[in-house]
């Protein structure tokens, strides 16, 4: 293991490779910070440009736009109140509303030091206890998975929102707009009423941009007289104390450590990774806390929570990656892809063969940790200067960029007109106070929950089989457990507020 | 209970719009003023569920035709129509509640509505010109129609001066013409060229 961790040392710490991570984190933060881009989206245009390096090189500068992605998702949500990926939707809870009180340098300070001990503590778990944790992960079978998802999907609908029935909604809209197009199975169109606008389906992008980025632009400009005043989205005057950052985020250790465990468990886990991890770090930090009422009005748990938890998925999210041969998530699966054009078979036996490459791996995902540390804290000035431009400015302009995020992901003029149909309906259930997190997550876990089940019934048309097996049985008793609990909290909540 | 929403909207500092449905889930602890006045929010729920619930009647009843499988017990519709049942039956307990609220609400004073669709103006001009904006692109090409909508959007949000009508020109031909080249040149993805094509 040594000879093989100094040999990866030895090809990382190069000043090309070094030189080619730092732009990569600078990519990933500017990318993932722009509503519409998405990390996935940073790394697939990053991968031409590894082509030409060595392997080590090229995957630590993908692994650089990684790290970098989940931070830079960051300083979209608690700025503008959109998450510039799925893997901040939580972010937006806290850090938002903390930046709309007056306190966005805080915000982000928190966010940036809770994302960097995210990732070191992620780098280190994946370092010490790869090869254990991806052995839980090959345990799971597909009943396994499909219960993971209700599991998913009940937590998620029972956090975001004040009524769990229109949490229920939001999040089943999600699973059926997933099921128009292609049957993952079979092939067989479905819902798309021959026409070419649905051919192909709701893409998650398009869905997320639309629902995220383009209703919360339209809540931006609803008030036309505020608008008229030409008040900027947040205070001119940000005072940002990295060291501040620190000591505050170092003075919740038991939600920080907890935070990054969850989500390196959530990343070790295919097809879950940090869209989830950061909505379930910050629900156990909440219902940990000693104030879980102050959960998403601003309190720095809530910040720390989600910016740990999300970050911590890049190093969980490459444990059944090099251990198995299977992609944690789409990120991991354009990775995966980089290694095998320089003729690297990824599987059980990468490690064995390889092991310099996957310790140098993990190495750069410790460097590229610290990098976009020290990028955020020199360069969060020139960031919160986004602060002080003008709604007139930045909307059209954000809206652009989300028509280019849809149209780019795939080349085709119909999903810009999904992406209009599907911000318009976005905006419409935001305004009636449907929460919009569980529509998104539905649409990402819909074909995964439809595959896993239709496998778990093919292999065995037993249903009883999801109640057998011990995990799923744990995981649906989780979800029937975490209905109740909403339930009875809003039960509890609505009472007082009726007398 | 005190929720937080992914969507919040900065309608939590603003006095409520008039129906009360101003700002997105979730207000997380803050008092909002006026929750109850007029219909106007339980009524819109009752439109939209209504209509959901139709249309998801009729999706169940189509999805019943989607061809089964010989391999698997459950066929391409099966799992469409889970969903699309539970979804129903979400839209008849949502309705429920809301036609309940709705007999304990008062009318709401009159005007209300046109000074609500006033206040939102701009968020619908918005959504116009990007709707214009959407349906000219293949036609006009990335560059110019882009150009055209940062244009106007800008001018639509308040750059009204000489001098934000420069600052306008030059964001506008940043993030249309700049853009268009940026992804041809370096990232190899060709934007619709439309009339420049």
């Amino acid at each position: 293991m040594m000879d093989a961790l100094l040999a990866g040392m030895d090809q990382l710490f190069t000043i090309s490779t070094m030189a080619t991570m730092l732009l990569g984190v600078v990519a990933g933060v500017i990318a993932s910070a722009i509503p519409g881009f998405t990390i996935t989206m940073a790394i697939v245009l990053t991968l031409p440009l590894t082509f030409a390096m060595p392997p080590l090189q090229g995957v630590a500068t993908m692994l650089a736009v990684y790290v970098g992605g989940y931070s830079g998702g960051l300083i979209s949500a608690a700025l503008l109140g959109i998450p510039g990926t799925p893997s901040s939707v939580a972010t937006t809870f806290d850090a938002f509303p903390m930046a709309r009180a007056g306190q966005p340098g805080r915000a982000l300070a928190l966010g940036i030091w809770a994302s960097f001990f995210g990732a070191l503590i992620s780098a280190i778990v994946l370092m010490v206890a790869a090869p254990p944790l991806a052995l839980v992960a090959v345990k799971l079978g597909a009943w396994e998975y499909f219960s993971l998802i209700i599991f998913a999907m009940t937590v998620v609908a029972s956090l975001v929102g004040k009524s769990m029935l229109k949490g229920l909604l939001s999040g089943l809209l999600g699973l059926f707009i997933a099921t128009v197009g292609s049957d993952p199975m079979m092939g067989v169109p479905r819902f798309t009423f021959d026409s070419d606008l649905l051919a192909n389906g709701f893409p998650f992008l398009v869905v997320l941009i639309g629902i995220f980025a383009v209703s919360q632009l339209m809540s931006e400009v609803e008030d036309a007289d505020d608008v008229a005043s030409g008040r900027p989205m947040m205070p001119k005057e940000v005072s940002f104390r990295p060291m501040d950052g620190m000591r505050e985020t170092l003075s919740y250790p038991v939600n920080l450590i907890r935070s990054s465990f969850v989500g390196v468990f959530i990343g070790a886990v295919p097809g879950a990774g940090g869209s989830i991890a950061n909505l379930l770090a910050y629900d156990q930090a909440r219902r940990a806390s000693k104030h879980p009422e102050t959960f998403g009005t601003g309190t720095p748990e809530g910040v720390i929570a989600s910016e740990s938890g999300n970050s911590a998925t890049s190093g969980g999210g490459l444990i059944p990656m090099i251990a198995l041969g299977i992609p944690g998530s789409a990120v991991d699966a354009v990775l995966m892809a980089s290694l095998m054009v320089h003729g690297i078979g990824v599987g059980p036996r990468l490690i064995l063969d390889h092991g310099d490459l996957v310790y140098g791996m993990f190495m750069a995902m410790l460097v590229a940790a610290a990098m976009v540390l020290v990028v955020c804290l020199f360069s969060m000035r020139l960031f919160l200067r986004v602060t002080a431009i003008p709604r007139s400015i930045i909307v059209p302009v954000v809206l652009v960029c989300c028509v280019i995020g849809a149209f780019a992901l795939n080349n085709r003029i119909t999903d810009i007109y999904l992406l209009l149909g599907v911000g318009a309906f976005g905006y419409l259930l935001s305004k009636l106070d449907y929460p919009l997190a569980p529509l998104v997550l539905g649409v990402i876990l819909g074909p995964i929950a439809e595959s896993n089940l239709r496998r778990a019934l093919m292999s065995d048309d037993n249903w009883m089989l999801f109640l057998t097996r011990p995990i799923s049985l744990a995981l649906l008793v989780l979800a029937a457990v975490s209905i109740l609990l909403a339930i009875r909290h809003h039960r509890r909540h609505r009472t007082p507020q009726t007398v | 209970m005190s929720t937080p929403s992914s969507s919040r909207s900065s309608a939590e500092e603003r006095p409520n719009s008039p129906t009360g449905s101003a700002g997105s889930a979730g207000s997380a602890g803050s008092d909002r003023p006026a929750r109850s006045g007029g219909r106007g929010e339980p009524v819109a729920h009752l439109v939209l569920n209504g209509i959901l619930a139709l249309l998801f009647a009729g999706l169940f009843l189509r999805a019943g035709e989607l061809p089964s499988s010989m391999w698997e017990p459950l066929g391409s519709g099966s799992f469409p129509r889970l969903i699309l049942a539970i979804l129903v039956l979400i839209n008849l307990a949502i309705m429920l509640k809301e036609a309940r609220r709705l007999r304990t609400l008062q009318p709401g004073e009159p005007g209300m509505v046109v000074q609500w669709l006033r206040r939102h103006r701009l968020a619908f001009g918005v959504l116009v010109l990007l709707g214009a904006y959407i349906l000219c692109l293949p036609w006009l090409g990335f560059a110019l129609a882009s150009l055209c909508f940062l244009l106007a959007g800008q001018w639509l949000l308040g750059a009204r001066t000489a001098r934000g009508l420069g600052i306008a020109l030059i964001i506008a031909l940043c993030f249309s013409f700049g853009i268009d080249l940026l992804f041809r040149e370096v990232f190899v993805i060709s934007l619709p060229r439309g009339l420049l094509g």
